[in-house]
């Protein structure tokens, strides 16, 4: 693998491929500090990790023709929806394009934006809930 | 979205085909007879969706009517200009804004006004439309 520019990252929604109306999209993982700071540090702070939580933010393009992704998330707001994300420009996972799956809670859609002239877009970023899973196969 | 540019070059000119009395071109021609519409592509935007699930293309559309120093040529080239109106360029271009599904959606974003080009020596007073095209 090698680096790569991003043409086509594959990103899917309850098992429906949606990249097609993507622009952009983000899985960010992250740990909370818990602080063990103590007597022994030597003026220094010392962490450890905690839980760890997940976040999915993806800018899309509207489109609600059948099909199309923003009819898909016209019933999606406050459930819980599987989203799977393929970077390297990959359809399939494999080592040089891992797949992350995540279960999501769809706190927001915005069925209606953009101003006159502008392509309709809408963006969301989602909380994960449980394990955000890798898959190299 | 898979999509062909010849067909969205006929497609643009089977649009302004609905002006009555202006000639369109899908392509530059040698001898331009005018008032005619000639379809060109400036440029194209890759990549504007994952998988190539969306490009944008910039086409221009220039309306030569005839000799630049021409009155009633200029008289012309201002119902053409016109946001509406039968010889709205514009709103023929927009009439059929997916091309009958050949595209996604499509906009006509200016004009760039009059001018003279020239054309195999000749000199013709002219308008360009932007068309944005979203494929």
């Amino acid at each position: 693998m090698s680096k790569y520019v991003v043409t086509g990252n594959n990103v899917s929604i309850n098992g429906d491929d949606v990249s097609g109306s993507v622009a952009r999209a983000e899985l960010v993982i992250n740990a909370a500090e818990v602080e063990t700071t103590d007597f022994g540090s030597n003026g220094f702070t010392e962490v450890i990790g905690g839980l760890k939580s997940g976040q999915v933010s993806i800018d899309f393009h509207h489109d609600f023709g059948a099909g199309g992704v923003s009819t898909l998330f016209q019933d999606l707001v406050g459930t819980q929806a599987t989203v799977v994300l393929i970077p390297g420009n990959g359809t399939a996972a494999s080592e040089t394009t891992p797949a992350y799956t995540a279960t999501c809670l769809v706190t927001s859609f915005t069925p209606v934006s953009g101003a006159v002239g502008d392509l309709s877009t809408f963006s969301v970023t989602f909380p994960t809930s449980g394990e955000i899973t890798y898959a190299t196969a | 979205m898979s999509f062909d540019i010849a067909t969205i070059r006929s497609g643009i000119a089977s649009n302004l085909a609905t002006i009555p009395g202006l000639r369109n071109e899908s392509y530059l021609p040698d001898n331009p007879n005018p008032p005619v519409a000639i379809v060109g592509l400036e440029s194209i935007e890759y990549n504007t969706a994952m998988q190539q699930g969306l490009t944008t293309l910039n086409f221009v559309v220039t309306v030569v009517v005839g000799r630049a120093a021409e009155r009633e040529q200029q008289r012309k080239l201002d119902g053409y200009l016109q946001p509406f109106g039968a010889q709205s360029v514009k709103l023929a271009i927009e009439s059929n804004r997916s091309l009958d599904g050949a595209i996604q959606d499509l906009r006509v974003e200016r004009s760039g006004g009059m001018g003279s080009i020239t054309i195999n020596d000749q000199t013709y007073l002219a308008a360009d439309f932007t068309v944005t095209v979203y494929a």
